[in-house]
């Protein structure tokens, strides 16, 4: 069959190139719209910064992403794999997949919302994100690190041992307030210190210590710890408000497999149903735009024409960026993973927080900004059972890719105590650059913006997605429900016997 | 009677080059109907149900289509997760689409579980008189290479179309840890995001008296 002309030969309603999370909703968006659409990836995998990768893939995207330039094309660099020597234990290659950019997802985020309502959640499988941890480092050489679990629950925070009875009531007092933050006459009280730091409000006006400003900072994923308090309210309820809408005791998901990369997927699955047609390792090599189509070159050498292109809009990289650590332990570290309550899921995501300041060593300079550890069970099918995964991330600094693995280091000792002593068996660093370039619309093109490095889903992703759909269906969207589709389902035959 | 949904549910998986007869067989398989003039890629069918009983027991099979991902080799490794069976289908009238199977095969392997269920399935068996240009032996070789089954069937005539079906439901119940393997974390804290009320809240939030 002769593919090459079916592409020239039709004029695309739509072209999208990229298959990161926006784009792919916005084939998933499509998929009922009837419009003709070309769906392509210059990568030979989807997901574009989303992607999730065997250590094979994994390989070969560090080859391309190893220079320590910023590039215009790639949010990447720096990248680099070591494997620890004399340690086994790394199974098969595809026994892996390691998320790029790994976020949690708040139950309350509109993109689960649009996930069920589109009926495309039926092919993604969702874990609980379970306990939030702080790391504390030894009062005397002679004892280990310990991981403070942050209480969850009222129950939690009642029983908890980490904390005094004072520390108690003023945690109490916060949860209550951030409830119903944003109405009279809770305002008036943090209006005066909405675009200053939330840790000095809560010093100020709650008089907390420290200890529990670290707790309520890491309940933010707050990258610079430095939060605003109107920006960390918000988060906060965020997190309050989820807390039990989808099941006891957590309040955000995970997607297994890679994250968001299967969402990307399925919803690029759902595209394809619609009709869409895929090709990935093909992007765009010359453009034309004319008054009322765009031709491209493909790097394949075909030539398309379509009305309108929607793709990612490079790097923007001026931003300060983040480094990120994944490592691959040979432990299934137990204690992380364990249900805090009766009846509440097993989760199989914990976040563990290194709070400004924690990780004083002799000869090193302590860190001036907070590291982030997502750690990942193998129920999320990124690792084989007995091993786990863990994603660590940190405000990019020149000395970032040590900082993460001393951090890595002491996490191990603090976690050591389980049955099989922790070892990491495989290091994945990189840099990504941050952006706050918005959507741009010129002419015929649209841009999505580059991934957020937040380590939570940010629902402001969402708004370019809606934004391009609205430009493809003009005035037949006025009217039309978004990303809500009835099941695809086939139809239940009646049983047939057979011996 | 049970009710469908407490049914084991099957994943069973179509794939093989375009113009192959995936969707000839599966919608002959499914509503026994047959389209000689519908050639076109599959638009609008995500996958097909079916319930089927073997050995006396009574199985949901969810039967995905490639949904047109096959023609640039596109499918997705989230296609290929909680496979149990994968039906190979390639036109025994075209040596090309016989050609591209060992490629299929190991596509296949390297994205499902150990163990998975494999069957190859040579369609349009009708032209087997007059323009068969992959002999049965041939096909029955790399089925054989690959530990899969084979058949050759046709959606046109209904010749055969059960079986393939019929007999990898069949070879996946038999094999012990299949199930449980392509399931694998379904059993454990797997969530229900879509049977969700959403109301109420626990936690912090709730109205524990304190």
């Amino acid at each position: 069959m002769d593919f090459s002309s079916e592409l020239s030969d039709t004029l695309w309603d739509v072209v999208i190139c990229g298959t990161g999370l926006p784009q792919s909703l916005l084939a998933l968006s499509l998929s009922r719209s009837g419009k003709n659409i070309l769906h392509i990836d210059p990568n030979d995998y989807y997901g574009s910064a989303e992607a999730a990768f065997s250590l094979q893939e994994a390989d070969d995207w560090v080859a391309r992403h190893s220079t320590t330039a910023a590039s215009s094309t790639s949010v990447f660099k720096s990248a680099s794999i070591t494997k620890p020597e004399n340690v086994v234990g790394l199974s098969f290659p595809r026994a892996y997949t390691l998320a790029l950019a790994p976020q949690l997802i708040h139950a309350r985020s509109e993109l689960l919302s649009q996930l069920v309502s589109s009926r495309a959640y039926r092919q993604v499988e969702f874990l609980a994100v379970g306990s939030f941890f702080v790391f504390k480092p030894s009062s005397s050489p002679s004892l280990a690190p310990t991981l403070v679990r942050i209480p969850s629950t009222r129950e939690d925070v009642f029983s908890t041992t980490a904390i005094s009875a004072k520390a108690k009531r003023g945690l109490m007092k916060f949860l209550k307030f951030v409830v119903d933050y944003n109405s009279s006459p809770q305002t008036e009280s943090w209006h005066p210190y909405a675009d200053v730091p939330l840790v000095d409000f809560l010093r100020e006006h709650f008089k907390m210590d420290a200890e529990l400003q670290t707790y309520i900072i890491t309940l933010t994923l707050s990258l610079d710890g430095r939060i605003s308090t109107k920006d960390g309210l918000a988060t906060i309820h965020r997190h309050l408000s989820s807390m039990g809408m989808l099941g006891p005791n957590f309040a955000a998901v995970y997607p297994k497999w890679g994250g968001i990369s299967e969402i990307a997927q399925v919803s690029c699955r759902a595209g394809a149903v619609g009709g869409a047609v895929y090709m990935l390792g093909n992007g765009i090599k010359e453009m034309t735009v004319g008054e009322n189509e765009i031709s491209l070159e493909l790097t394949s050498g075909d030539k398309v024409r379509t009305r309108r292109l929607f793709r990612g809009e490079g790097t923007g990289g001026d931003e300060t960026g983040i480094g990120r650590l994944v490592a691959i332990i040979s432990s299934p570290l137990k204690s992380l993973f364990e249900p805090t309550i009766e009846g509440a899921p097993k989760p199989g995501v914990a976040v563990i927080a290194f709070p400004t300041g924690s990780l004083a060593s002799a000869g090193e300079a302590d860190i001036d900004c907070p590291i982030y550890v997502l750690a990942h069970s193998s129920d999320t099918g990124e690792c084989p059972i007995g091993q786990s995964v863990l994603y660590l991330t940190t405000l990019s600094s020149s000395d970032s890719k040590n900082t993460l693995h001393r951090a890595l280091e002491s996490m191990l000792i603090a976690l050591d105590g389980e049955q099989q002593r922790p070892e990491s068996l495989y290091h994945l660093y990189y840099e990504q650059a941050g952006s706050s370039m918005r959507s741009q619309q010129e002419d015929l093109i649209f841009g999505f913006p580059p991934p957020s490095l937040s380590l939570s889903f940010d629902d402001a992703t969402l708004g370019p997605v809606r934004e391009a759909w609205n430009v493809v269906m003009g005035e037949a969207g006025v009217g039309t429900d978004y990303m809500a589709f009835p099941d695809r389902e086939g139809y239940v035959d009646d049983d047939e016997m057979y011996d | 009677m049970a009710s469908d949904d407490s049914l084991p549910t099957l994943k069973i998986l179509l794939i093989g080059p375009s113009g192959a007869g995936k969707s000839a067989l599966l919608t002959r398989y499914c509503d026994d109907e047959f389209d000689p003039e519908s050639s076109a890629a599959t638009i609008g069918i995500d996958f097909k149900i079916k319930n089927l009983a073997v050995r006396g027991k009574a199985y949901r099979l969810t039967l995905f289509d490639t949904a047109g991902q096959e023609r640039f080799r596109t499918l997705s490794t989230s296609f290929y997760r909680g496979a149990h069976g994968v039906l190979l289908v390639y036109d025994i009238s075209s040596r090309a689409s016989f050609k591209t199977m060992e490629r299929w095969f190991t596509e296949a392997e390297a994205n499902t579980v150990q163990g998975v269920a494999l069957y190859l399935v040579g369609s349009k068996l009708d032209k087997a008189e007059h323009s068969r240009e992959v002999s049965y032996e041939e096909a029955q070789a790399l089925a054989r290479e690959h530990n899969a089954s084979f058949c050759e069937a046709s959606a046109k005539t209904c010749e055969n179309v059960r079986r393939p079906f019929v007999d990898i439901v069949d070879r996946i119940v038999l094999t012990p840890g299949l199930l449980a393997a392509a399931r694998a974390g379904r059993a454990s804290g797997t969530l229900a995001v879509g049977a969700s009320g959403g109301a109420g809240t626990d936690g912090y939030l709730s109205g524990c008296a304190c």
